[in-house]
């Protein structure tokens, strides 16, 4: 798989090292005096190659804020800007793993044809698809595995696919809706640490959408809390960990500690 | 062996049914109710001279390209109109009004507008298996996962391909669900429509040997029109496996 050009070159010369910014976002349903506003004023960076988890309470308006990163929904008020672009919809710049994976992939296609299907859509040639298709599910340890169907695969192994699929789509940010939400405990601990092993080798920068403290502490740089209605940031903490991360010295660690008492102290208080 | 109790299963209450029927209609004098053996006669003679076989083209071919038409239509328009809310909400009445409407009490109607030859039949067919397939095509339509969807949409997936690859797979199951109803439909529109200002096809062997009270025919006609369409849904039932083996193998699961 080869990583955009612009990452390495550092093309995004109008915002510095900030691959994505949002920029006092409001997002909504209904329009004018029917509208209901479930995010409002909310502002972050997202720098290149970093790695950003979000994290609130549920039903604060964690799926409706990833719609409006993805495209799926125009902001109200404020803009999402990417690699200098501002986002008016689904953008080539940023692919999508959604929650639930059974939803998400296609069981009359293959696996390979699943991952490989956004490059069909952006023209690529068959043996070009089948190539990056086969590169992606490789670096999520499914190699060789293109030819089963996802009905043939297990939970944790269909969730792999869904993640090769954003792999293979090349966007510069990967957003993550609750990826692991829908997997038992131990395979949730084996993707946690495959995104994290894939943002080393391949430098994507990452969004992830959580209720999961602790998750979110384990694999971001950087904590978003999000509470309120309308949901907006309440807190941001650095982590610190640099990028290599292990499941049990990691959440040992006094910084994980004193991350996690803050960020529930955070969520308990707006209660 | 297993199979070979399979097919002694399946097969031991025609083969009552028929040697019932053979005794029991033996000695009967009722023209209208002739004996079964002078029907077999009377439809392995027909066989034998070609008359049915020709029949059964022609019916066949009538009912095969109408099917084709309806089914062309029926999922075009269903995947167009599943997709868009607002033709949905106009066309739902109208289709629903054509589906109740009694095909065949329309096919002498078409048969008049567009005249004499195979053509009007061929239509009569079509517009009678259009409605099932084409309600089916759009609810099938509707039932596709908001997920992927969701998918096709931040992935920018172009709207042909979308149809293509995501909606007409996913609405796969009803729409052949939708063509196993047309079927019957389809074979009785069929035969109704040889009923009207023809000379070929199993309808007017059927009509014609009733009104010249060859009865036997008429009895021997009308069984082979539900033999096909045994066979024909049989045959269908296969495709299907082939066509959906991901639908039913993953609903195994």
């Amino acid at each position: 798989m080869t990583i955009p050009q612009s990452i390495h070159t550092g093309t995004l010369t109008t915002t510095g090292n900030v691959l994505l910014k949002v920029d006092n976002i409001a997002l909504g349903y209904g329009e004018g005096a029917a509208e209901k506003r479930i995010v409002d004023a909310l502002s972050f960076d997202v720098g290149l190659g970093e790695f950003i988890s979000i994290v609130g309470p549920s039903g604060v308006g964690k799926t409706t804020l990833l719609r409006g990163l993805s495209g799926l929904l125009k902001p109200k008020v404020g803009q999402v800007v990417v690699g200098g672009h501002v986002v008016s919809g689904p953008h080539p710049d940023i692919a999508v793993v959604f929650q639930d994976y059974s939803r998400s992939l296609m069981p009359w296609m293959s696996t390979r044809e699943n991952v490989a299907f956004p490059l069909q859509g952006r023209g690529a040639g068959k043996a070009e698809r089948n190539k990056e298709a086969e590169a992606a599910l490789e670096a999520v340890g499914l190699g060789g595995q293109g030819d089963k169907y996802p009905w043939e695969m297990s939970g944790g192994m269909q969730q792999r696919v869904a993640i090769a699929r954003a792999l293979a789509y090349n966007a510069k940010v990967l957003l993550m809706d609750e990826p692991f939400a829908s997997v038992d405990a131990q395979t949730r601990f084996d993707l946690e640490d495959l995104v994290i092993d894939l943002r080393e080798k391949l430098g994507v920068t990452i969004i992830l959408v959580t209720h999961d403290v602790d998750e979110a502490i384990y694999l971001a740089d950087k904590v978003i809390v999000i509470a309120e209605k309308p949901a907006t940031v309440v807190d941001v903490i650095e982590t610190g960990f640099g990028t290599h991360r292990d499941q049990v010295a990691t959440k040992a660690d006094p910084r994980f500690q004193d991350a996690r008492a803050r960020i529930l102290t955070r969520l308990r208080h707006n209660d | 062996m297993k199979t070979l109790t399979n097919i002694l299963w399946w097969l031991w209450l025609p083969v009552v049914l028929v040697i019932l029927w053979w005794f029991a209609s033996a000695q009967s004098t009722n023209l209208f109710v002739p004996p079964l053996q002078k029907i077999v006669e009377s439809t392995i003679r027909d066989f034998g001279n070609g008359l049915l076989l020709t029949a059964m083209a022609t019916s066949l071919v009538n009912l095969v390209l109408g099917l084709l038409i309806a089914i062309l239509f029926g999922v075009i328009f269903g995947l167009i109109i599943g997709e868009t809310r607002r033709l949905r909400l106009i066309l739902d009445p109208f289709i629903h009004f054509f589906r109740s409407v009694p095909q065949s009490a329309l096919v002498p109607l078409i048969i008049g507008a567009f005249g004499i030859g195979a053509e009007p039949k061929i239509y009569a067919v079509a517009f009678a298996c259009v409605w099932p397939i084409m309600l089916n095509t759009i609810d099938g339509t509707r039932s596709v996962e908001v997920g992927v969807r969701q998918v096709s949409r931040v992935f920018g997936i172009p709207k042909m391909l979308y149809f293509r690859r995501v909606v007409l797979p996913g609405a796969m199951p009803q729409i052949v669900a939708g063509v196993r109803v047309a079927l019957p439909i389809g074979i009785v529109v069929m035969v109704v429509s040889e009923l009207f200002a023809s000379n070929m096809g199993l309808g007017f062997y059927i009509l014609n040997s009733s009104s010249t009270f060859r009865i036997p025919e008429t009895w021997g006609g009308a069984m082979l029109v539900g033999v096909i369409g045994y066979f024909l849904v049989m045959v269908f039932s296969l495709f299907e496996k082939r066509l959906l083996s991901w639908y039913f193998k993953s609903a195994a699961r």
